[in-house]
């Protein structure tokens, strides 16, 4: 009997090609004639355009084009926003920029040419005349009526204001003991998928068919939008997303450069091509986070919370791109950690900036709201002298699921969730009685350690179709071959998540055959029946989801046919281990398939072929959770600090691969690292991206990358049959707050309370030299 | 990511290196490991005309020891530092140092000779060859010359090489008696070059410190000798607090400490004093 | 960024502003001026082949000086651009009597921008002190040898 492969950790049948170099990425498809393209990009923050000058870069041998901002913006439509929040003030977003330039980075003019080396050289001739205005780059300060203004049409910086949440949150600090306030920033964050962004076009004049391969998590939505952008009919558009080498979240977009190379293509009648360098990656693909906050928490004196507040400016950048404005509701919406709060309020101010837009970013909002609320817990320790656990245990809700589904102040409700199970086991992993014994032994030694914990829930699974933009359903079709091969079209195009080993691992298992009988097929919008994409950690929740159901629908029918093959009832007929068996009698799944296709023995009724196609909507989110414990040790001497230990453990309900999970939970600790420690897209007072290299920007090297524990818990989620919860930004969620809280735990008797990211040796080793000023 | 145009020409010797050299001038650039050369030649902030490769010339990769010297050929990699038995035995701070630079990847391509001629002022060969009190041994038009390594750095990215130069190879005279040595180095945590590297080579005699070589990189727009540090150590009986006194002047002199996004100068002319105190105690650790 | 500094001359102070308000002289001392013409009062137009070691750019520049006060002051403002990107610095000039000798007390700020911001910020700080040493090295030649 074949052995069940769910919940088996298997290698990814993905990466053999990957290690291999043997994967096609956009850059990878090469088409004759093809024709590339170079962007010429404003140097200046935020300046008038006086003049383009295009007449030598138009006379260099081997151009054959050459466009600036006033050619074409008109001629493609706005690149879209698919974000509506109350009185949002949106400015209108051209492809290029056309009489002023907004941030560095702002593509002015693009070079076409017979290659991508003559078509730089062209570039660097196109002179610009700028006439500089002053920057707005502060989020708080731009929304001070004395600031200047980015959008002369929108009048002021502010691009909307909202609250949100539920109970009276005056009542609530009112009655608090205790009100704990904090200041808070989220740096901005460069999102880095190791493969930049990149798009190639070709258009076929006769067929009027226009090709688009570009590096997208999002090929059904990207073509509907990037049709309507030129005005050109999405059934003739076909976009695909080869290999996609990750996006987190900064491919969850739609990018003017990917309407720019489709209209180039139509009407140079050439294929052009164009591929993102870093320093532009840098400065023009979204960042991530830019927030600035203050807290208000208010306790009781045995660690009870009331009440909640946080008033945030949220740097939207200068232009919205695809969800920019509804990042800062998902941080709104998750403001209550897993704790029991009567009371929330979150008050944003949304500004406009001169800077590149900020947009989904790998937890997207929800890092933000886990963040605060885990930096309030620890401060409510603090002020109250409790032990960090005892405060997060004190508010937890009992466990709960189906029957009980926690509602929390922001106004949702949590699927199921057992926040001790996970919290005890990390404890004891940990050994964290003891961990405590050992620090103060360390610090009487003069060691500095300290121990951070975050227990975290976030949303994922995106989720119910009113709850999102663009649906939050997901498709899937699974067909059986005559040779019995399981094809499996998914509309959750991944990008690295491997989801071609784990949706194979669902057929595999539903029907009896092996992974490699199995193969998942993506990112194609000619062939993959329309879908939503891979994001908001719900690929498996979702599209999973639907893989099984049409499973489902598949088996049904396959059944139905065997019974008729064997000639008895179908409620007779079990299926296992790939055969369909009736009172002894049995025939295969290879048998039914290849009857199935030759239709000779068919009952009336039935269609022949076996293929079935599902559209899952799922009713609600799905909540993962977990615990996250970071041990650090500070060098006395010069600050630098060394993650000694790191233990993680997460339920995402039911696990399908768990060596899938592992790879997740460890990419996301690692970005969650970076941002806590070393990461920080950094714009000087005159707007310039100093942090445009990886020279300068820090992502973290394996080198830098601790050891981690990890375990899970299984809390399997009510919302879909499998129950799948979503595990792809649970690490960048969890660790941030494990991470800061651990240093500043290691600073905590010399008075440290909160240390803002990304915590930098030189801060602590001032903190550490002023102490001892003082202490002399 | 796209370079300017440019001509490629491999030469077999270092006659033909030097005679092309000449005949490019300026235009012409040598081309070693380039993991320098080439990641500036594709954001444009060098643009040469020519380059001039000089990774088939054999006779410019060598480690050896003859006379009491330590000879290395400018094409020699870090990783041929890095695993060399004669220099492992005889002078580990080299290895020691290419250990800690860059990663697999750059220690298989790079030079010793492209990293001193470049002289990225967070370079780590620099420090290691001033410790050891190296020469850079250069053949020009008018023949070859060897410049003290403390004179070769002359400052940010740039050295005594004259137009037509090139770098032949590194020499030094092999440690004698009883010796400890040791780099430390702060890595960035973006680029992993040294916010500092310091690079510490002793001799003792009675126990007590009878010479001493000090390079600190990472820390100036050029890498540096720390003489007074050196000056302390002489006949100090490298005991805790000899070694720590003498660590505080790592930075003596230096006005122009590098601040970049990552540490202030303040903060890294701390950092030279406790790392070179760390190495200090390394090293006299090692000589015992 | 801020630079500032002192820099000893060895001549009066008199000389030492003639020296430094001559675009003649001033294209011998800025490092790899190439060209310098006036283009109005006080302006003149420049090319320079500007950069550190084996990094170099060619820019046009304009160069000011205003707020002359022979012999204690003035403000200099120089706009370059160039393919790596921009330079703008203006700086206060005083000159201090020094017992016959002048000291030069400069102040200023410089921002940078395109690729040289973006790539270059750990470098630039060190380019600017490299650019005004070889500066005043060169002011100080001049001083020697245009002695009258
Ligand atoms: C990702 C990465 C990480 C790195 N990390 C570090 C680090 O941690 N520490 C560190 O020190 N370095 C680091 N480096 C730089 C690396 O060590 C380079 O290899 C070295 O600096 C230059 O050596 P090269 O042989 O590659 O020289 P090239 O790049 O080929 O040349 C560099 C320059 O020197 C000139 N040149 C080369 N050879 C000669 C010669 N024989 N005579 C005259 N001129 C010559 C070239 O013309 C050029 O101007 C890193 C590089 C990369 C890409």
């Amino acid at each position: 009997m074949a052995e069940k492969v769910v919940g088996k950790g298997i290698k990814r049948t993905e990466d053999p090609r990957l290690i291999q170099g043997l994967a096609h990425y956009v850059d990878d498809i090469k088409l004759p004639d093809t024709l590339h393209a170079v962007f010429v990009r404003s140097i200046y923050a935020h300046a008038r355009i006086k003049k383009v000058d295009v007449a030598a870069a138009q006379k260099t041998p081997g151009v054959v084009a050459v466009y600036t901002g006033k050619d074409i913006s008109q001629k493609i439509g706005p690149v879209p926003c698919g974000a509506a929040i109350p009185d949002m003030k949106q400015p209108d977003h051209r492809v290029m920029a056309t009489d002023k330039v907004y941030w560095v980075g702002h593509p002015i003019a693009v070079v076409f040419a017979e290659n991508k080396y003559v078509a730089r050289d062209a570039a660097d001739k196109i002179e610009v005349d700028y006439e500089e205005l002053p920057v707005v780059l502060d989020e708080e300060k731009a929304a001070d009526p004395k600031s200047p203004v980015i959008h002369e049409k929108i009048g002021s910086n502010i691009a909307y204001k909202l609250t949100a949440g539920e109970g009276d949150i005056e009542a609530a600090l009112k009655a608090a003991d205790k009100i704990v306030r904090q200041k808070i920033y989220h740096k901005r964050l460069a999102p880095i998928a190791m493969e930049g962004r990149g798009v190639l076009a070709r258009y076929y004049p006769g067929e009027q068919e226009l090709t688009l391969w570009t590096s997208t998590q999002i090929p059904h939505l990207a073509r509907t939008q990037i049709s309507l952008m030129l005005g050109f009919p999405e059934n003739k558009l076909r976009l695909i997303a080869p290999e996609v080498g990750g996006g987190f979240g900064s491919k969850l977009n739609v990018y003017a450069e990917e309407a720019i190379m489709a209209y180039a293509s139509m009407q140079l009648g050439r294929p052009v091509k164009w591929i993102e360098g870093r320093r532009e990656n840098m400065q023009g693909t979204i960042h991530g986070r830019g927030q600035v906050g203050y807290i208000e928490i208010g306790c009781k004196k045995d660690g009870t919370i009331t009440g909640f507040r946080y008033n945030v400016f949220a740097d939207m950048g200068s232009y919205f791109q695809l969800l920019t404005p509804a990042i800062p509701t998902l941080t709104g919406l998750m403001l209550s950690g897993c704790y029991k709060i009567p009371a929330i309020q979150m008050n944003v101010t949304a500004c406009f900036t001169n800077k590149m837009s900020t947009d989904a970013y790998r937890g997207a909002g929800r890092p933000e709201a886990t963040y605060v609320i885990e930096r309030a817990m620890d401060l409510v320790a603090a002020e109250l002298g409790m032990d960090v656990v005892e405060v997060r245990r004190k508010n937890f809700p009992e466990p709960f699921g189906a029957e009980n589904p926690f509602k929390v102040a922001t106004g949702l409700f949590y699927d199921s969730g057992n926040y001790q199970g996970a919290l005890d086991k990390a404890l004891k992993m940990a050994d964290y009685t003891n961990l405590r014994v050992e620090q103060k032994k360390a610090r009487a030694a003069g060691r500095l350690i300290g121990v951070g914990v975050s227990t975290y829930v976030e949303i994922c699974a995106m989720g119910p179709s009113p709850a999102l933009p663009a649906g939050g359903w997901e498709s899937a079709t699974v067909r059986i071959e005559p040779t019995c091969k399981v094809t499996i079209l998914t509309g959750a195009s991944p990008h690295g998540q491997g989801q071609e080993t784990s949706f194979s691992q669902i057929a595999a298992d539903e029907l009896g055959v092996t992974v490699n009988d199995c193969t998942v097929i993506h990112g194609d919008t000619a062939v993959v029946q329309y879908g939503i994409g891979t994001f908001g950690s719900r690929a498996t929740a979702v599209g999973g989801t639907a893989v099984y159901l049409a499973l489902q629908k598949l088996k049904a029918k396959a059944t139905g046919m065997a019974a008729h093959m064997l000639g008895v009832d179908a409620k007779t007929v079990t299926f296992d281990d790939g055969k369909f068996t009736s009172g002894g009698k049995s025939v295969t799944i290879q048998e039914v398939a290849l009857n199935a296709h030759l239709a000779k023995n068919l009952p009336a009724d039935m269609e022949p072929g076996l293929s079935a196609t599902t559209f899952f909507e799922p009713k609600n989110f799905t909540f993962p959770f977990g615990t996250h414990i970071c041990v650090v040790e500070i060098d006395p001497e010069t600050g630098e600090i060394q993650i000694q230990r790191y233990i993680a453990v997460d339920d995402c309900g039911k696990v399908i691969n768990p060596l899938l999970v592992h790879g997740q939970i460890h990419g996301g600790i690692v970005q969650s690292l970076g941002q806590a420690l070393f990461e920080e897209v950094v714009y000087d007072e005159q707007g310039q991206l100093i942090s445009g290299s990886l020279m300068d920007y820090a992502v973290p090297k394996a080198a830098q990358v601790p050891w981690m524990e990890l375990d899970r818990t299984e809390t399997p989620s009510p919302v879909n049959p499998m129950g799948v919860k979503g595990v792809g930004e649970a690490g960048s969620i969890g660790a941030t707050p494990a991470i800061v809280a651990a240093v500043v735990d290691a600073l905590a008797h010399l008075g440290v309370r909160h240390l803002d990211m990304p915590i930098k040796p030189e801060h602590v080793w001032n903190i550490l030299k002023k102490n001892k000023a003082g202490a002399a | 990511m796209i370079p300017a145009n440019f001509d490629y020409i491999t030469v077999k010797s270092l006659d033909e290196a030097l005679s092309l050299l000449a005949k490019h001038k300026d235009d012409a650039k040598i081309l070693a490991g380039g993991h320098s050369l080439l990641p500036a030649m594709k954001l444009r902030l060098m643009q040469p005309k020519v380059l001039i490769d000089i990774g088939k010339i054999k006779e410019l990769s060598y480690i050896k020891e003859e006379g009491g010297q330590i000879h290395i050929g400018a094409m020699t990699t870090h990783f041929q530092i890095e695993t060399s038995a004669l220099l492992q035995k005889s002078c580990p701070l080299l290895p020691e140092t290419a250990t800690q630079l860059g990663d697999m990847q750059v220690r298989n391509k790079g030079t010793i000779g492209g990293s001193v001629a470049h002289a990225d002022p967070a370079a780590d060969w620099p420090a290691a060859v001033i410790a050891v009190g190296a020469e850079i041994v250069v053949i020009g038009p008018k023949g070859e010359r060897a410049i003290k390594a403390d004179d070769f750095f002359v400052d940010m990215l740039t050295t005594s090489l004259q137009p037509g130069d090139l770098v032949k190879e590194v020499r030094f005279a092999a440690p004698k008696g009883k010796t400890g040595q040791a780099y430390m180095k702060v890595r960035h945590p973006a680029s992993g070059f040294a916010v500092v590297g310091i690079a510490v080579t002793l001799t003792v005699d009675g126990g007590k410190c009878s010479a001493s070589g000090i390079g600190v990189t990472g820390v100036s727009s050029k890498p540096y000798r720390a003489k007074s540090v050196e000056a302390a150590l002489k006949g100090s009986a490298l005991d805790a607090k000899s070694l720590a006194a003498a660590a505080s002047h790592a930075s003596d002199g230096i006005s122009d400490a590098i601040s970049e996004l990552y540490a202030t100068g303040e903060y890294r002319k701390h950092l030279a004093e406790i790392y070179t105190r760390r190495a200090l105690e390394t090293a006299a650790g090692r000589a015992k | 960024m801020k630079i500032e500094g002192t820099e000893k001359i060895n001549a009066t102070r008199e000389r030492v502003f003639d020296l430094l308000t001559d675009p003649a002289i001033l294209q011998k001392c800025i490092p790899g001026c190439e060209q310098m013409e006036k283009i109005g009062d006080n302006q003149y137009s420049a090319k320079l082949s500007a950069g550190v070691g084996p990094v170099k750019g060619v820019f046009t520049a304009t160069v000011s000086m205003q707020d002359l006060r022979r012999p204690d002051h003035y403000k200099l403002v120089v706009e370059g651009k160039g393919q790596p990107g921009f330079v703008k610095g203006s700086g206060e000039l005083n000159f201090v009597d020094d017992g016959g000798l002048t000291q030069v007390q400069y102040s200023g700020d410089v921002n940078v921008g395109g690729l040289l911001a973006s790539v270059g910020q750990r470098m630039i700080q060190g380019a600017a002190n490299m650019m005004s040493g070889k500066f005043f090295a060169n002011l100080e030649n001049e001083a020697k040898s245009t002695d009258s």
